[in-house]
């Protein structure tokens, strides 16, 4: 099995998995016991949530496991009809081979919360013949009543120490030559993101004989949404239209979301504070800014329209 | 009597202005009557020109005449009917004489209903290249769908609007005959609003005189306020031109999605504001009405559009400091138009996105947010085709990647490879898919290459066997403890 390393080196059992030692020993009870409550897994994105639940329904379903479990991406999917169809259907029918099935449910908290209450009600009605894994990155964005009916399980980040132990694995797998702070310098932009460590080992494997700290640098950059940033200064220097250009290209060829180009114009604005590339009267009338086109969002304006607006704030403020 | 009918030309000669249009019009029936068959003729311009008017006259100059516009039915089986009959038939006694020609004219051609009028189009189509007999077509939008297959085989005429100037003399002439005095500011205005429609303008003057003998400013204003149907352009241009909170909240009733004109708006302020400060303002009105827009969407209490309509129209209108004198190109909204171009890579990227969550249990969004390392991996040849087959990716969508396909070479090298795992793999456990594999290779490429291929790898081969050898003990010692797959 070749392809994307991530999916390569994903632990299929639970004590392979890196990080959650605390978790995983829990889960391995339900396992010898043969059955377990709704869980929910909250925590950061790559460290392992997805990747527990698959081991935990391969350990407890057994060699059933693939009829009896269901994944869905409950950002993708994320309506009420995708409850009321899919995981109906789904629940309704008997468990063949196991004693119950198993539905995970990745990003809950991207579902709109018309259908959390409908599978809050999923979720009492089918208690005997399945059982529910939700996973999602904030427990806050999560009725009250789907809480109350999971154990919740939160997940943190991976600890570096952990994160180059693993790295170093697969580099040997790999075949790969590499320097030490190589290494140390994937495991600082990792941030605790195993997911992302992996990538990023890859990508640089893909362009590099050895790997070297330079490389990972230039991984980095190279992957990180340039655009933002290029939308930014010319937005500075009072080209509004090529700046509105280059907005409508992210939002509408990259499919990027408001909320999304708000926290990277957000992150981006602060750094530029933080090295002095702004004034800080400026700084705090852009973040001024800034905080009501996000509020704006939000109360159901239109993102691209909002985000238009919110670039005219930076023309001649350089 | 209404008197547009009561003033309709009589004959082809009264029908107002569009002197070039009429004098290609009776050259074509000219042709006819002389025996030459012509192209159809589709008269194509905006309400109230005359179109039908002139269809009509020219009828009345044969003998005989079929008439079919919006107000029937007009799928396939009808118009095959009641035209398709007459037009390929000829009266008894075969004559050339003209006399003996049906005009046909179809009416409101633009205006035929997709579903309900099934097939209605392509029985118009049929009828064109079967007819013997002139027919006439008459149309409003030139650009309208259902006249794409037809425009190609017709003679387009265009008829302009009238001008004011004609359409007020023609007004002056039926107040005269109609005993009815006026002030020449009424005649004016009543033109200039009717915008082109001579047909409207008359209307509007009988409403007028209904009741009174003597037209004053004063009567227009009873249908003033119905009559101001301005384009999406016009009142764009209004909003950016002028400051007079008059015209601007005259030019905001449109009968258009109001978030579109604001879209409309927001796209040409930057094209005619040149100061950052006005823009800037601008913007800040367009974003409140965008602002009360949502408001509207989420509680359902839509009197917040008028909100928006205030902050999208005079708003912006005077965020500028003063008129810019100067012509400006407006655009319709190019994020609209983006939409549109970019559909095709967009569904690329949405169905490689779907690929990717399906193999490697990551939401769409997720996916795309890894886009930037798949495409730095795609960079390197083995590492492209071992994700590409692992994804399933076609090679559309290995280019959202990459640019170049991967070399055939390297596609080949990496199956002989999979077919060695796979032998050394079934040395310990049966596998199944090794024969697919060589299957497969020989449908690439004559077996003969690939044998040389395998020589030279016969090295790496033993390296490898090494590794799985090992392994195997590891297996051997501890059941089930094998970590990772591989």
């Amino acid at each position: 099995m070749s392809g994307p390393w991530v999916e390569k080196y994903r632990p299929n059992k639970l004590e392979d998995i890196i990080g959650q030692d605390q978790i995983t020993n829990r889960l391995k009870k339900y396992v010898n016991e043969k059955s377990m409550p709704n869980l929910m897994f909250t925590g950061p994105a790559g460290v392992g949530k997805t990747t527990t639940a698959l081991a935990l329904a391969k350990s407890i379903l057994g060699e059933y496991w693939r009829q009896n479990f269901l994944e869905l991406n409950a950002s993708d999917a994320r309506g009420i009809d995708t409850v009321r169809n899919n995981i109906k259907n789904f629940c309704r029918l008997k468990p063949v081979g196991t004693p119950f099935r198993i539905i995970f449910l990745d990003e809950v908290d991207n579902m709109t919360k018309d259908a959390q209450h409908a599978l809050r009600r999923e979720m009492e009605m089918y208690t005997k013949t399945s059982s529910f894994i939700l996973s999602c990155n904030y427990s806050s964005k999560i009725i009250d009543p789907i809480q109350s009916r999971c154990a919740i399980f939160r997940f943190t980040p991976v600890k570096g120490h952990e994160v180059i132990e693993r790295l170093k694995y697969i580099a040997k797998e790999e075949d790969l030559d590499y320097d030490e702070p190589a290494i140390d310098s994937l495991v600082y932009f990792a941030e605790g993101d195993v997911r992302k460590a992996i990538n990023i080992l890859q990508a640089s494997s893909a362009v590099d004989e050895k790997i070297t700290e330079d490389s990972i640098h230039n991984i980095v950059s190279k992957a990180k949404p340039q655009d933002i940033n290029k939308m930014i200064n010319v937005a500075l220097t009072g080209e509004f239209m090529e700046a509105r250009n280059i907005l409508r290209e992210i939002m509408i060829m990259q499919g990027t979301s408001g909320e999304d180009i708000v926290n990277q114009i957000y992150q981006n604005v602060s750094r530029m504070a933080m090295d002095e590339k702004i004034k800080k009267e400026t700084y705090i009338y852009l973040i001024e800014s800034i905080s009501e086109t996000d509020f704006r969002i939000r109360e159901g304006a239109n993102p691209r329209i909002q985000l238009e607006a919110l670039l005219t704030k930076f023309l001649a403020k350089n | 009597m209404l008197w547009v009918e009561k003033y309709r030309p009589k004959t082809f000669k009264e029908v107002l202005g569009n002197t070039k249009a009429k004098k290609e019009i009776e050259d074509w029936i000219s042709n006819w009557k002389n025996g030459i068959p012509q192209k159809p003729i589709l008269l194509v311009g905006p309400p109230g020109t005359g179109k039908t008017t002139m269809a009509h006259l020219i009828a009345k100059q044969f003998s005989d005449s079929i008439e079919l516009n919006a107000s029937d039915k007009r799928s396939y089986a009808v118009i095959k009917n009641t035209v398709g009959e007459a037009s390929s038939t000829k009266s008894l006694f075969e004559s050339e004489s003209s006399e003996e020609l049906k005009i046909i004219i179809l009416d409101e051609v633009d205006g035929i209903h997709g579903t309900k009028d099934h097939g209605g189009t392509r029985a118009i189509n049929k009828i064109i290249t079967e007819g013997k007999h002139p027919l006439i077509l008459a149309a409003n939008d030139f650009y309208s769908k259902r006249l794409t297959t037809i425009k190609t085989k017709t003679k387009t005429i265009k008829i302009p609007k009238l001008r004011s100037n004609s359409i007020g003399a023609f007004l002056k002439r039926i107040c005269r005959q109609e005993g009815i005095e006026f002030d020449e500011d009424v005649i004016k205005e009543l033109s200039k609003q009717s915008n082109g429609d001579l047909r409207s303008a008359i209307n509007d003057l009988q409403v007028m005189a209904q009741t009174k003998d003597y037209l004053t400013m004063e009567d227009i204003k009873i249908i003033g306020l119905k009559d101001s149907r301005s384009t999406i352009f016009d009142s764009v241009r209004t909003v950016l031109k002028s400051k007079s909170i008059d015209k601007i909240k005259k030019a905001m009733i449109l009968e258009e999605d109001p978030t579109y004109v604001l879209e409309f708006i927001a796209e040409n302020v930057p094209r005619e504001y040149e100061d950052s400060e006005e823009i800037k303002k601008a913007y800040d009105m367009i974003s409140l009405a965008d602002l009360n827009f949502g408001r509207a969407r989420s509680s359902r209490n839509y009197s917040y559009w008028r909100y928006s309509s205030e902050f999208m129209g005079l708003g912006v209108a005077l965020s500028k400091k003063d008129t810019y004198r100067k012509f400006s190109k407006y655009t319709g909204p190019g994020s609209f138009s983006l939409m549109g171009r970019t559909r095709k890579k967009k569904e690329l990227r949405i169905s490689v996105a779907k690929k990717m969550s399906e193999k490697l249990h990551i939401s769409n969004s997720e996916a795309i947010n890894e886009f930037p390392y798949m495409e730095i991996m795609f960079s390197n040849d083995r590492i492209a085709y071992k994700i590409s087959s692992f994804l399933d990716l076609d090679d559309d969508e290995i280019k959202l990647f990459r640019k170049k396909k991967i070399p055939k070479k390297i596609i080949k090298e990496e199956m002989v490879k999979k077919v060695e795992n796979n032998n050394s793999s079934s040395l310990e456990s049966s596998s199944l898919n090794s024969v697919n594999v060589v299957s497969k290779i020989s449908d690439i490429d004559d077996i003969e290459n690939v044998s040389n291929l395998q020589k030279t790898k016969n090295n790496s081969k033993k390296k490898k066997r090494k590794v799985e050898n090992k392994n195997s003990e590891k297996k051997k010692k501890s059941k089930q403890t094998s970590l990772f797959e591989f």
